[in-house]
């Protein structure tokens, strides 16, 4: 009991540092048909800044709030000098935003050194709570707080205001968006920005989770998370939670059960979702 | 036309011929192995132009395909006794088990949108990548294991010749089929997919085609990899080779043949001189960074390469002759773009 407890904790707060990372994608491509590849690189930019930050003021808060900054900047920088130039050709934004990813990692090593950096918990959030003979650790609490948090604050701009029904429009039909007078490649730069600095927020929350951060940790949450985004479908930002907390449960206990599956599990997941269910499992879309 | 045609021909035939008789003139060491390994380069980025050249796919799971051939024939050779024949029937099986990967993998993402086929094999060789690490009686992990080439190999000379007809071979077998009528179907598909679909043509046939010849040959490249290495770790299935292949494409001129060709002796020649500068200079031990902003501005502004570059200028030129004698441009023009 006390380990199926644990395992679900841990999958839970996995799965939500994945769903940060997914939900921006998910938006991203939903509005503009943009799959940005280089998504991981502002993972591991947000992870590094988070540290650093951390390590200059001391101050959990800020370095997280520094670190969503330095994503949300970046995003603005990828939108303008990466993705605008190729705007509406598909295979050169894949090409491109590969190669962004590329300079984003090599960069980290050039900027703090190529070799991995230990993260520290604060100490708030460090040691575990023991209630009715269950340990709980409390920095995955924390995580699986922040994430539901996060899910709520976009599902309520998304619902409840205007700027969130223009992106909902815009994922549904983007050209008619654009017929109402609307600027709809304004909208998606703040969605890309807002993008980034989820996943720089991710960066951040798994730095001192993981314990340290290295230059290659953005290529391998990417893949999760296109993982997620393609079981929970293209463009659907409830279906990016499930999806992530469903590859975040799976890769927890697979990694316990059977350790030699661990990833496997997760590929084996989509390769289904790709042949029966193509447009995603949560949505009713057709792809 | 056909005279034109030849008279390509009659260069690259020089080529080969220089190159096949470099040994007899330089015994420089270095050299040797560099060149051979712009023959297998060269071999694993025409394989990959094949997808995203030719058909318009995107592929981030290539390094799979080159580290299925390298662990195949590694292994074989390791089991068995290094032998010419081993070492043939480790290519076939490589190439079977590749071509096997690449047909699932073609045939689960490419009915969908390009996105989705990039994503798989990104995905898919992340896999590989871990299956390598863990599978450790079978590939002894990241430290990777040594192993006895054949016989025939244990001269440097002998295996760079072998490369050298291999890079030709995979270069005439190509270029017959992307002018066969599958190949055209291919670019048809790159060009325009719907409209190749309603002019009868299952395109997912052809898309999946496209993914098992691009995984079979980038196999080989692979094979070819681990013996002249004599040895063979995880890294062949990284990333890295991934993205050296996207490089050297990209470079060299998508949609061509010899742009892959071109970029591998670019990409390895620059290698091997910056790698050589970083001893002094400790800027350029990040020499991946200038590739990848080469890469991006040659996504952004010269999308065709070195190859579409120098075509672009005879265009030009020819043109400007037209232009002079007749203003005949849009003939040539369509007749520039058909000889790609």
């Amino acid at each position: 009991m006390d380990l199926l407890l644990n395992l679900t904790v841990n999958g839970l707060a996995t799965g939500m540092l994945i769903f940060l990372l997914a939900a921006g994608l998910t938006l991203i491509f939903g509005l503009m048909s943009v799959l940005n590849f280089a998504h991981g690189g502002l993972f591991a930019w947000g992870a590094f800044s988070g540290v650093f930050f951390y390590g200059v003021t001391g101050s959990f808060l800020i370095s997280v709030i520094g670190a969503v900054l330095t994503g949300v900047v970046l995003g603005f920088i990828t939108e303008k000098l990466i993705i605008k130039p190729v705007y509406g050709n598909h295979v050169q934004q894949i090409l491109i935003t590969l190669g962004f990813m590329l300079v984003l990692s090599e960069m980290l090593k050039v900027v703090f050194g190529p070799n991995q950096i230990a993260a520290k918990t604060p100490d708030y959030l460090s040691g575990s709570w023991e209630a009715g003979g269950v340990i709980l650790i409390k920095y995955r609490l924390f995580i699986i707080l922040v994430g539901l948090l996060v899910f709520a604050v976009v599902q309520f701009i998304l619902k409840r205001t205007k700027i969130g029904l223009v992106v909902r429009a815009g994922v549904i039909n983007k050209e008619m968006v654009q017929a109402l007078g609307i600027d709809i490649n304004k909208v998606f730069l703040y969605v890309f920005m807002a993008g980034a600095g989820l996943a720089a927020l991710a960066g951040a929350l798994m730095a001192p989770y993981s314990g340290v951060v290295y230059a290659e940790m953005g290529l391998e949450f990417a893949i999760l998370a296109f993982i997620v985004v393609v079981i929970g479908g293209m463009g659907s930002f409830p279906g990016s939670l499930l999806a992530a907390i469903l590859v975040g449960l799976a890769g927890s206990y697979m990694a316990y059960f059977v350790p030699s599956l661990s990833l496997a599990v997760n590929m084996i997941l989509m390769a289904v979702v790709l042949i029966f269910r193509p447009q995603g499992l949560f949505t009713a879309k057709e792809a | 036309m056909i005279s034109k045609l030849q008279g390509k021909n009659f260069w690259l035939i020089v080529i080969a011929a220089v190159l096949a008789a470099f040994p007899l003139f330089s015994d420089s060491r270095t050299m040797t192995i560099l060149l051979t390994q712009i023959f297998i380069f060269s071999i694993l980025a025409m394989s990959y132009d094949i997808l995203l050249g030719y058909t318009g796919i995107v592929s981030f799971g290539h390094a799979m395909f080159f580290g299925v051939g390298a662990y195949t024939t590694a292994v074989i050779l390791d089991r068995m006794e290094p032998t010419l024949g081993m070492f043939l029937l480790s290519i076939a099986a490589g190439m079977v088990i590749a071509g096997i990967i690449s047909f699932i993998a073609g045939l689960l993402t490419l009915r969908l949108k390009s996105h989705f086929y990039a994503m798989f094999t990104l995905a898919l060789s992340g896999l590989f990548l871990v299956a390598a690490e863990k599978w450790r009686t079978v590939t002894n992990g990241n430290d990777g294991f040594t192993f006895r080439a054949p016989e025939f190999f244990q001269d440097r000379t002998m295996f760079y010749l072998t490369a050298l007809i291999c890079l030709i071979l995979v270069y005439l077998l190509l270029s017959r089929f992307v002018a066969s009528p599958m190949g055209r179907v291919l670019i048809a598909v790159r060009e325009n997919e719907q409209r190749t679909a309603s002019l009868g043509y299952k395109t997912l046939h052809y898309k999946v085609t496209a993914s098992v010849v691009a995984g079979i040959f980038a196999s080989l490249a692979g094979s070819l990899y681990s013996v002249s290495l004599r040895f063979v770790n995880t890294s062949v299935m990284t990333m890295d080779i991934t993205l050296d292949a996207l490089l050297m494409t990209i470079i060299g001129g998508v949609g061509t043949l010899i742009g892959p060709i071109l970029g591998a002796t670019v990409i390895e020649f620059a290698q091997h001189y910056l790698s050589g500068l970083a001893r002094d200079y400790p800027i350029f031990e990040r020499w991946i960074i200038f590739f990848g902003i080469v890469y991006i501005l040659a996504v952004i502004f010269f999308p065709q390469g070195i190859v579409g570059w120098f075509r672009q200028i005879r265009a030009k030129r020819s043109g400007k002759r037209a232009a002079a004698i007749k203003a005949k441009q849009p003939v040539l023009k369509a007749k520039a773009e058909e000889n790609g």
